[in-house]
């Protein structure tokens, strides 16, 4: 095997450290985010909704009480870890897709606690490490493959993501059902759960697994010779491996670390999400966990104080977009809300995009310089 | 960023006039994760709130759910504006959802379909899907017996109990229907062909389990797994290319809604109906006229909450299909025709046959069994085998 086959790329981030815009990072997906409701708002004016009275309804149903913050904290939750487990490989340089893979499995395992017995908090815990242990397991197949066979893993885990998905399919209808209720599996019992936080909300105490688990991410990324390793592998390869660095420790640690994060964001949606705790057959309730994950990560900038604000803003704009159907004279209905949330989504990846397609960027100074030379010809004639 | 987008908003609001409260009363509607589109479950119950809205003059919103995670959240904030004078749950997936919500907000009412949640605020709504299956059953046994097809079929989606309403009542049709047979035209008894096939999403499973069906000789196939029938209808359809046939059997039944027009109504003979139109509004209307009480609220075909599909449901759901876009105004006629001509391949005493059988139900002359757990389901298997050994 050579070198070469487990490079991973470097160039991934150059993103996360020089901005499109020139601007800070931050303010640059700030600046994504307000032309994000723009067009959303444009959109929904177009098909004629009021989009201020839209947007009072969101920011409303997002951040208007204790109640709503609580709902959107508790829908960020699974974001922040799905988001770390993107962030943590694109560090080490590589683009890992599967936490959604991840997320299902962490779920599954974390359902077999229903099949014993513990003291309330022990079970807690073993549930949790059940979905970490699941969720990194999961992970080490694409890592092998890079590893062993130099098998991209944009490739590799979409696979898995796919195997991942039937195989839950298959387990939730079949192994961990509940025969009473054939719609879904058997239920975390109540010494397993997460107590809620906020009564009459969804907030339970997995808000502080995802926040204990972005700072130890960041703790370990910053303020470790690991960390300092898995960033330098990331950032230039060929550098690192002169230094002394062991790629394949580094891309072996970043995805083992990110299926954790995964495993554990399928842990807080089984075991800390009233009212069912339990996986519904056709996994409506993980369904798109670690794909919505990427989109908080890109917004994050890829780093975990910068997730967990992305994930409250991702959390806001679903929490508020349920609130935007039903409010006013003129409710906004579902499709629209997702629209306008595309809309974000695509405006924050904007600068993503021209990042991973520099020949677009490239081109377009081109054609800016080929039209600025013409006219001075044309005047010239 | 987001204190000052709030700040703008703020001034927005206070720019804008000041929201006038609606003062009539208002309905909810929650969907599941299917939501609206599948000419079916869904769009029914929207259709009969909407309608109920319309004639008694309310207000009515839709709230459709992005994940299984949004079910409690969207109860929860339509229940804590305290401004709905009904929310209607459509769909027993968000019946665990109601349970919690119900007993959050004991003082706001709640209509849930397909589940029974036990709350004094709660009127749950089921139908007796046994009685209509029974009807469809009896047809496809007589109409098997008629053509010479050794087998009728039936694919189901997850096994829930509801569904157990469905197989039951079909097997005893099926039964049914093998008797009279026997007594009109002396033929031996036909068998049944079921598959759970454990989704109520997957296509892809209901062709297939159609495919194994067909080569099996099966008369025409029920559909009780919701969108699974697009893919049924589509293996009969190929089935009947391939045997260069228009019409005739096998035939594809539909549920829910009246399905017969599927497909230009070339092949769909007829469909279980589960009004969940009739149950929405229903609720609606209860509360209207104050006889709102919890509990269970059962609808079969003496309420009009089930049936066997009839030309004037034809009509009445071709225009729902025309309405939603799933069908061209222009093929409205050849849909009708296509109908007709299905429907005469099976002979009058057939028809008169399934008319005596829903006589007897609604006299209550003929008691349709049902099922509501595994044991009482395996009791109703082992009293119609049905061919099976």
């Amino acid at each position: 095997m050579t070198a070469s086959e487990v490079q991973p790329g470097g160039r991934l981030l150059r993103g996360v450290h020089r901005t499109l815009t020139g601007l800070h990072p931050a303010l640059e997906s700030v600046l994504a985010a307000v032309v994000g409701l723009l067009v959303g708002a444009a959109l929904m004016y177009i098909w004629g909704y009021d989009p201020w009275k839209a947007y009072w309804a969101l920011l409303r149903g997002a951040y208007g009480g204790s109640y709503e913050i609580a709902s959107s904290i508790a829908r960020g939750v699974p974001l922040v870890l799905t988001a770390l487990t993107f962030s943590i490989c694109l560090r080490g340089g590589m683009f890992n897709i599967g936490a959604e893979g991840q997320v299902y499995v962490g779920a599954a395992a974390a359902v077999c606690v229903a099949y014993f017995k513990l003291p309330p908090g022990l079970h807690l815990l073993v549930g949790i490490a059940f979905a970490a242990v699941a969720g990194a397991v999961w992970s080490l197949g694409p890592a092998l493959l890079k590893l062993t066979r130099g098998v991209h893993e944009v490739i590799s885990t979409i696979m898995f993501n796919w195997i991942a998905r039937f195989l839950v399919f298959y387990l939730v209808a079949y192994v961990l059902v509940d025969a009473r209720q054939g719609q879904r599996t058997v239920q975390i019992p109540l010494s397993a759960r997460f107590p809620v936080l906020v009564r009459g909300t969804d907030l339970s105490y997995s808000v502080f697994l995802a926040v204990a688990f972005a700072l130890f991410v960041y703790f370990l990324l910053w303020h470790t010779a690991t960390g300092y390793e898995v960033r330098a592998a990331g950032l230039t390869p060929t550098a690192a491996r002169y230094g002394g660095i062991s790629i394949r420790r580094t891309i072996a640690l970043s995805f083992v670390l990110g299926g954790i994060g995964a495993g554990l964001a399928g842990a807080a949606t089984t075991m800390g999400l009233p009212p069912t705790y339990a996986i519904i057959s056709g996994l409506p309730q993980l369904m798109n966990l670690g794909f919505d994950g990427m989109a908080v990560a890109m917004v994050g900038r890829n780093h975990p104080l910068g997730i967990l604000v992305a994930a409250l803003f991702f959390g806001g704009l679903n929490a508020g977009g349920r609130v935007m159907q039903f409010y006013g004279s003129n409710p906004v209905p579902l499709e629209m809300v997702r629209v306008v949330m595309g809309a974000i989504v695509l405006a924050m990846a904007i600068p993503e995009l021209v990042r991973v397609f520099p020949a677009m960027a490239a081109s377009g100074r081109a054609l800016v310089r080929m039209l600025s030379r013409r006219k001075p010809a044309e005047e010239a004639a | 960023m987001r204190k000052w987008l709030g700040l703008a908003l703020v001034v927005a609001l206070v720019a804008a006039p000041a929201m006038a409260q609606a003062l009539k009363g208002k309905v909810a509607v929650v969907l599941d994760v299917g939501g609206r589109g599948d000419l079916s479950f869904n769009d029914m119950g929207f259709k009969g709130t909407d309608q109920a809205a319309h004639d008694f003059g309310l207000e009515m919103v839709e709230v459709q759910s992005a994940t299984a995670a949004d079910y409690l959240p969207n109860l929860r904030n339509l229940a804590r504006t305290g401004q709905y004078d009904l929310i209607i749950c459509v769909g027993f997936l968000l019946g665990d959802a109601l349970a919690q919500a119900a007993a959050e907000f004991p003082q706001q009412k709640f209509a849930i379909i397909d589940a029974v949640v036990d709350a004094p605020n709660v009127m749950s709504i089921v139908f007796r899907e046994n009685e209509m299956s029974a009807l469809v059953g009896a047809l496809g046994a007589m109409a098997a017996a008629h053509y010479g097809y050794p087998n009728v079929g039936v694919v189901l989606g997850i096994e829930i109990p509801v569904l157990y309403h469905f197989e039951a009542g079909y097997r005893f049709g099926i039964d049914w229907g093998n008797k009279k047979a026997a007594e009109t035209l002396g033929t031996g008894p036909v068998g049944l062909l079921y598959t759970y096939t454990g989704s109520f999403s997957d296509i892809a499973l209901g062709k297939a389990a159609t495919e194994a069906m067909l080569a099996q000789g099966a008369v025409g196939v029920y559909n009780v797994a919701g969108p699974l029938g697009i893919g049924d209808l589509e293996a009969i359809t190929e089935f009947h290319r391939n045997q260069g046939t228009r019409s005739g059997p096998p035939y594809y039944f539909g549920v829910d809604a009246n399905q017969d027009w599927l497909g230009n109504g070339q092949h769909g003979l007829a469909s279980g109906m589960k009004r969940v139109d009739v149950g929405c509004y229903s609720a609606v209307e209860a509360v209207v006229k104050g006889t709102f009480t919890g509990g269970i609220t059962s609808l079969g075909l003496a309420e009009g909450g089930v049936g066997i599909s009839k030309f004037v449901d034809l009509l009445e759901f071709i225009d729902f299909g025309i309405s939603a876009g799933a069908l061209k105004p222009e093929d409205r006629e050849a849909t009708i025709a296509n109908w007709a001509v299905n429907r005469g391949t099976v002979p009058a005493w057939i028809w008169r046959a399934v008319d005596e059988l829903e006589a007897g139900i609604l006299a209550g002359t003929i008691v349709v069994p049902t099922a509501d757990t595994v044991d009482e389901m395996q009791a109703v298997r082992a009293r119609y085998t049905l061919g099976a050994p």
